[in-house]
């Protein structure tokens, strides 16, 4: 019965599986398990540093490790595309810490760990979007104090938001957000699309499956639970719009309904972003 | 099919880690071993330590040696290593007037209550670069001091300024009588408006050179939240480390460590402050690393006098730790063609606007 410091602290440098301490990925399913039921808020975690830098994905990382069982299968992708530097640094920490499955098919994953991008195919209640977010905050460009921020979520008053984007389509003619456009969650929070492109936007509406945000550098987390409403913020009389293609093709798999890359300079310009499906659709 | 494409990137990325180490450890010049390291930079490990928050100076030494020098790599290195510890216990309190000073400067009195110690210090040292090979310099001899008088064996007790300025009633009581746990920043993220624990703590793991930046910033830069304090106490020298045996209940001592403290005394004289006294602000890190010490003392206080009246509490907690701001500088090199992508997208939709509203206008 008499331990000693030794026995209590284990084998030294052994790294645990899924890298982080037992307690610490408890603390993160326990924050997860908050942001789920309240859908599109951010939920406040002890975000650990991890093999990666803050900025780097750390904070879906963290997600991905603390949900991770023996059977997952793990995706994860870079702008769309399973071969990324940063999306196989990602990945081989997962796998190496885990000895779990890795893949590059949607529908073969059980994780879907993510940056920038959700994957074409279909995903169903079976699959966990895990997002990396760089700024969870969507209402930063408007706002800094943090104490008025909490203030604005607290009371659901978005009015500086819509001012912002009123002002944005006078000045500009049509609303000019990028990626990661603000959407109204469950008809409560105003929550950070990560800064996916408005083309995924519709694909979070209503999904089957589960979305978690992870920002490590900012220490929150936050879900969209399935079959949720999502709803990007705009006007009535001002529809919301994807990235306009124009007719472009992809010029390996010829597809038209994905979201494409350009290639400047080249003749043929335009690229799946997602490399997985793609690839697929050309074997076929 | 899909495997082998997944593994794409990895050759790439074995090969740029090769290069790390194949020219880091295969130089020619003797290997660098961790006592060096840790016995001839003593003050880089002390700052690492400090701002990794983990006093392990012999895996700080690994850690700088691994990351060939970049001290914010290095505290990558610690910061990581401690997520993949569990917690296993929580040392006692200690009273930092159980320090065993190895320096101490009072710049308030000219005859503090116990010593002034210079300590190993270069403060007063010319600047001057040293050419001669180390071992053919002399050792200077102190004039007139025989080694006897140098000893500090035993050091009379330290009289703290904030208690003599208490006693001369010429000091703030902001004393609490209740001892609430102290905010954990590795637990919880800290935000405005944060207990003063969590501003302290952030600030003692805070990056040296961030910290003082925005002390410098408030001086200088179009901010001014703080004044110039005088410095009551600086201090550097070792604290031990105890926990409360699990059997026994008593204190065990199981190592000591050493910090850097200082005490800023702040001359009040806000509308709304007594002017007849002053106020305190406190500095604590891991090491010598007086720099950092005495900017958190002077933005502690500012923080206080502040009170929630401008961003500075903000730009404490969420500006200063390093990993969060050289992550997210470095993230920048990160693939971004998805995201430039939409932006190309709306310029041109932004033109395309334009032009039907105002067709005449021609094309840029």
């Amino acid at each position: 019965m008499n331990s000693t410091v030794d026995e209590i602290a284990g084998p030294p440098h052994s790294v645990p599986f899924a890298l982080l301490d037992e307690e610490s990925k408890r603390e993160i399913r326990r924050a997860l398990l908050q942001a789920v039921c309240i859908p599109g808020f951010q939920v406040p975690f002890g975000s650990r540093e991890m093999p990666v830098a803050r900025g780097w994905g750390s904070g879906g990382l963290q997600i991905s490790l603390a949900i991770v069982g023996v059977n997952d299968t793990i995706k994860v992708i870079d702008q769309g595309d399973d071969e990324g530097v940063n999306a196989v640094n990602l990945r081989r920490l997962i796998t190496s810490s885990t000895g779990i499955e890795e893949t590059s098919e949607t529908d073969e994953a059980t994780i879907v760990q993510s940056r920038h991008r959700i994957p074409e195919d279909a995903m169903a209640s079976d699959h966990i979007l895990v997002l990396q977010v760089p700024v969870p905050e969507p209402l930063r460009g408007i706002e800094r104090n943090m104490k008025e921020l909490e203030r604005m979520h607290a009371e659901g008053d978005y009015s500086k938001m819509w001012v912002s984007l009123y002002e944005d389509k006078v000045r500009n003619g049509v609303i000019t957000q990028t990626t990661g456009y603000p959407c109204l969650v469950a008809q409560r929070y105003v929550t950070a699309t990560t800064p996916i492109p408005r083309w995924d936007i519709p694909r979070l509406h209503q999904a089957e499956f589960l979305t978690l945000f992870g920002a490590g550098r900012e220490k929150r987390v936050y879900a969209i639970p399935p079959f949720t409403d999502v709803e990007p913020l705009t006007f009535e009389d001002v529809p919301f719009e994807v990235e306009a293609s124009n007719g472009a093709k992809c010029r390996l798999c010829g597809s038209e309904e994905t979201f494409l890359v350009e290639t400047p300079g080249s003749e043929s310009r335009w690229s799946c972003s997602d490399t997985a499906w793609c690839r697929r659709k050309r074997t076929k | 099919m899909g495997y082998a494409a997944a593994r794409g990137g990895l050759a790439a990325i074995e090969f740029a880690e090769n290069l790390v180490q194949e020219l880091r450890d295969g130089h020619p010049s003797s290997p660098l071993e961790t006592d060096q390291v840790t016995g001839r930079l003593r003050l880089l490990v002390d700052r690492v330590m400090g701002e990794a928050g983990l006093w392990a100076p012999e895996f700080t030494a690994q850690a700088l040696r691994q990351a060939e020098g970049d001290v914010i790599e290095a505290v990558h290195l610690l910061r990581a290593f401690k997520s993949t510890l569990p917690r296993i216990g929580i040392s006692d309190v200690v009273n930092a007037d159980d320090m065993i000073p190895e320096r101490r400067i009072v710049p308030a009195f000219r005859e503090p209550g116990g010593p002034q110690i210079l300590g190993r210090s270069t403060d007063y040292t010319a600047r001057m670069l040293s050419t001669t090979p180390r071992e053919t310099k002399p050792k200077v001899q102190p004039a007139g001091v025989t080694p006897a008088e140098e000893s500090l064996d035993v050091i009379p007790p330290m009289q703290r300024m904030s208690d003599v300025l208490r006693d001369m009633q010429l000091l703030v009581d902001r004393r609490r009588t209740d001892d609430p746990e102290p905010f954990d920043i590795t637990r919880m993220p800290a935000k405005p408006p944060a207990p003063r624990s969590a501003r302290l703590s952030t600030m003692a793991r805070a990056e040296t050179g961030a910290l003082v930046g925005q002390w410098y910033r408030n001086i200088l830069g179009p901010d001014g939240y703080l004044h110039e304090v005088t410095l009551g106490e600086v201090r550097h020298g070792a604290m031990p480390i105890t926990v409360t045996h699990p059997v026994t209940r008593n204190p065990v001592k199981i190592g000591e460590y050493r910090v850097t403290e200082v005490e800023a005394i702040e001359d009040l004289d806000g509308i709304d402050e007594d002017r007849t006294l002053f106020d305190i602000g406190y500095g604590l890190c891991f090491g010598q690393n007086e720099r950092k010490a005495i900017a958190m003392a002077n933005l502690d206080i500012a923080c206080h006098r502040d009170g929630q009246r401008s961003e500075l509490e903000q730009s404490i907690l969420m500006t200063t730790d390093g990993l969060d701001s050289s992550g997210f500088l470095e993230h920048l090199k990160l693939p971004h063609y998805v995201t430039f992508r939409s932006m190309i997208e709306r310029k041109i939709a932004v033109r395309q606007a334009r032009l039907q509203t105002s067709p005449t206008e021609s094309k840029p």
